[in-house]
């Protein structure tokens, strides 16, 4: 029963950082588009298109973030305590780059002249690779075994960077890149902006590829440092999620080649989130591969129920609500009338 | 080269960050609480405005609620960032608590996330209805805002509460093997720390959104909307003052037993003794000596035990690693002083407030009164913070009061790391704060743009007089 409970919420915690790679992925994706537009007339319309895209949920993904530190901080205190003690330089850059995109983005709506535009425009672009290539070098540094229990054993800089960690970080900005413009894609032709439908459609094929290639090199990163995970995500618990993502990013890609703009968007979430579960899947039942199993890490058993009632009223009532902005946003219910 | 550069780090290394984080997590949470108040309590003032507006049909009262919530989403939003910064340092900053007590002090967060989630889902939902739901039915709506706020507090206020009267857990081998979930989410101090605190929002939100109003008044508006707008925020407050005293005189007496070195601290008692006086202001020195303060003989005692025979702790029947040091000692009963000062300064406005509201019938005129109205949001906001930090500092120097020292908490970070960190954190609240404050100066101009554009003849040569508002030399008191 204990264990139960400490696996459904072991879920929960999987869960909430698939929703945050996804979710938030497309939201930072957009950023580096942003980022990348260019100062031409372009550019300009690209960001623009960025900025109506993004306002009205760029900040309810953070939403995803803080269940799965509060879930992983209650439910599994010894993995908080591990991670954060090696790796929290990689967090402190994240979680700056975070704040500081949130602020630029919002002072770029109230910055009035050409000069402050342009440094909000940059350090809100900048931010959105920070924090996307940091928190996914967290869970490269964890895959790699480097974090240990009962205090850091390595020095701490030898916990946080290393090959594993810098693979995890390049997957996750080439995969933000790519979902990030397929919505994109999605939101220029919902506005009619045929332009930039072609100007972004360009840009997803781009970044497939790019994501095919340094997926694959980061597979091969992940086969040369932990061959037991890379073994668990190819033939074992991670295989289906795997095989998914090899799959659905290629077809995404011949969607839009093609022109079909037909259900890109949702094979695009899939594919990311695939690879977050491979990763997660692979891993299980080790937090820490090799060190601390799930059941190990458990909080006490009436702990884990409380968690699970918190989790269940999450999915009761912020689920739909949060479903139905999506839904909405997709849909432009959420732009002002004009009166 | 390279053993160069790692000597030199393990040398920073070898300094403590206990300094740098504390700081860092004082200058966050100081920043975070000052959020608070508004984000907790000013859905209950909009919903209140909105209901008068529906049910008096009284278009003026919608139009100051449908404001009053765009303030309200561009607070939230900050506050969301900020509190966002502070779970991420329990990690970065207290790892060894986390790893020890999250099981049971996380709890409260795991309520509070749930709270914050509710609050930020219908924020939106509450501004995006104005234009779109029937006006019941927006009120309704906007209804799930209140208990999503006093749940997210009472779920913070469980988790510190826990950190002052730790309880409902089972320790064996120094790891927590069980836990009682009701007894950890409602340890002794809650009962009196909750309802000090929500007393303490929804009197600041009420005093802060009024002084807006009474510097209005200052400047010589005076009309329905301003009346409104100041009456119902500072009638509320006024009416909690009272009880904000009742409650804080619960929590101090409570302390006695339940933390009595923090009591200690806050009274400047050094030896532990019957009669004892209260102190006025003043700084203890090392030796246990009270410099520079007034004091009233026995009064302490008479406050705590109703008898001048009441023995009260002092600081020096604890050892010194397990009490606060001169420093914190005085940091915390200034603070706390400030504070009753400030709370008893704020229940004597709202008796002037309500002597000449029966009598009259009517709101003050008098510009004495709107001017301390004007500083009373201001003052708010310093209790807030002088409550905190008497609660905060007096606890020193424990994290978990008896069970685990701030020392043995924090992270094996460099402090060179931290301060690096704290820097750039002073920089980018300082950026967030300027955005803040430009967003609520823009709104403010905009409406009062609005509100002149009505008649564009008023004001006018030949036109007729301007209602009162932009500012003009009040004629009327």
């Amino acid at each position: 029963m204990s264990s139960l409970a400490a696996y459904v919420t072991a879920g929960v915690l999987l869960l909430a950082i698939t929703a945050y790679s996804t979710a938030g992925g497309v939201d930072f994706g957009a950023g580096i588009w942003d980022l990348l537009a260019g100062r031409g007339k372009q550019g300009r319309q690209a960001r623009s298109l960025v900025d109506h895209a993004m306002a009205p949920v760029w900040e309810v993904n953070n939403v995803w973030l803080v269940l799965g530190i509060v879930v992983c901080w209650t439910g599994f205190p010894i993995l908080f305590e591990s991670v954060f003690a090696s790796l929290y330089p990689l967090f402190s850059i994240a979680l700056v780059g975070l704040i500081l995109r949130g602020a630029f983005f919002a002072f770029r709506h109230i910055a009035q002249d050409p000069r402050s535009h342009r440094v909000a425009n940059l350090v809100f672009g900048l931010s959105s690779l920070l924090t996307p290539f940091f928190f996914a070098a967290c869970l490269g540094a964890i895959a790699s075994g480097r974090v240990t229990t009962g205090g850091p054993q390595l020095p701490v800089w030898e916990a946080c960077i290393s090959p594993m960690s810098i693979a995890f970080g390049l997957v996750s900005l080439a995969a933000t890149a790519f979902s990030g413009a397929t919505f994109l894609v999605g939101d220029a032709r919902r506005y009619g902006a045929a332009e930039m439908v072609g100007y972004f459609r360009s840009r997803a094929l781009i970044s497939a590829f790019v994501l095919i290639a340094i997926g694959s090199l980061a597979l091969v990163t992940i086969l040369l440092q932990a061959p037991d995970l890379a073994k668990a995500m190819l033939a074992g618990r991670g295989a289906p999620f795997a095989y998914t993502t090899m799959l659905l990013t290629p077809l995404v890609a011949i969607l839009l080649w093609r022109g079909i703009f037909a259900w890109y968007r949702i094979l695009a979430v899939a594919a990311v989130g695939s690879m977050v579960l491979a990763w997660g899947f692979a891993q299980s039942p080790y937090l820490l591969p090799g060190q601390l199993t799930i059941a190990d890490a458990a909080a006490p058993p009436s702990t884990q129920v409380l968690l699970l009632a918190v989790a269940l009223c999450v999915v009761l009532f912020i689920a739909p609500a949060m479903g139905l902005l999506y839904y909405l946003d997709q849909k432009s219910a959420l732009e002002a009338p004009h009166t | 080269m390279l053993t160069l550069v790692v000597t030199s780090l393990d040398l920073v290394a070898s300094e403590s960050a206990l300094l740098p984080s504390r700081i860092q997590m004082a200058f966050t949470l100081a920043c975070h609480v000052l959020l608070v108040p508004l984000g907790v309590a000013l859905p209950s003032l909009t919903l209140l405005m909105e209901a008068i507006g529906i049910f008096r049909k009284d278009p003026t009262a919608i139009k100051i609620a449908r404001r009053w919530s765009v303030v309200m989403a561009v607070q939230f939003a900050v506050g969301a960032v900020t509190g966002t910064i502070l779970s991420f340092e329990f990690g970065i900053l207290w790892p060894r608590m986390m790893g020890q007590y999250g099981s049971a002090f996380g709890l409260g967060f795991a309520i509070e996330a749930l709270g914050f989630f509710l609050e930020a889902v219908f924020i939106g939902i509450y501004l995006y209805g104005w234009q779109r739901l029937p006006p019941r039915i927006h009120f309704l709506v906007g209804l799930v805002l209140v208990p999503a706020g006093l749940l997210g507090a009472f779920g913070v206020l469980a988790s510190n509460s826990w950190m002052n009267t730790p309880g409902g857990v089972t320790i064996s081998a120094g790891r927590v093997v069980d836990v009682d979930v009701i007894a950890a989410l409602f340890t002794r101090a809650l009962g009196y720390e909750y309802w000090h605190f929500v007393t303490a929002l929804y009197m600041t939100a009420g005093f802060v959104v009024a002084s807006v109003y009474a510097v209005a008044w200052l400047r010589g508006r005076r009309d329905h909307y301003q009346r409104l707008a100041f009456a119902v925020p500072f009638t509320i407050a006024a009416l909690l003052t009272p009880v904000q005293l009742v409650t804080g005189d619960l929590s101090a007496r409570a302390l006695v037993t339940d933390q009595p070195t923090k009591f200690a601290a806050m009274e400047l008692t050094w030896k532990t003794r019957g009669n004892n006086p209260e102190i006025l202001g003043g700084l203890i020195d090392p030796s246990g000596k009270v410099n520079f303060g007034i004091s009233i003989p026995s009064f302490d005692s008479l406050l705590v035990g109703y008898s001048p025979d009441a023995v009260i702790p002092g600081l020096s029947s604890f050892p010194a690693d397990a009490r606060p040091n001169t420093v914190e000692a005085n940091l915390t009963h200034l603070s706390f002083d400030v504070m009753v000062f400030l709370g008893t300064a704020g229940a004597a406005l709202a008796a002037w407030y309500f002597i000449v509201l029966i009598r009259r019938r009517t709101l003050p005129g008098s510009r004495w009164f709107y001017r301390l109205a004007a500083l009373a949001g201001v003052g708010c906001y310093l209790c807030v913070e002088t409550g905190w930090i008497t609660t905060e500092v007096g606890r020193q120097p424990w994290i978990v009061y008896g069970a685990m020292r701030v020392s043995d908490a924090v992270t094996s970070a460099p402090a060179s790391f931290v301060w690096t960190m704290l820097g750039t954190l002073v920089v980018v609240y300082a950026l967030i704060a300027a955005f803040f404050v430009m967003v609520l100066v823009r709104l403010a101009a905009r409406w009062s743009r609005q509100d002149r554009a009505e008649a564009p003849e008023v004001g006018a040569p030949y036109g007729p007089r301007a209602p009162t508002f932009p500012p003009q030399p009040d004629l009327s008191s």
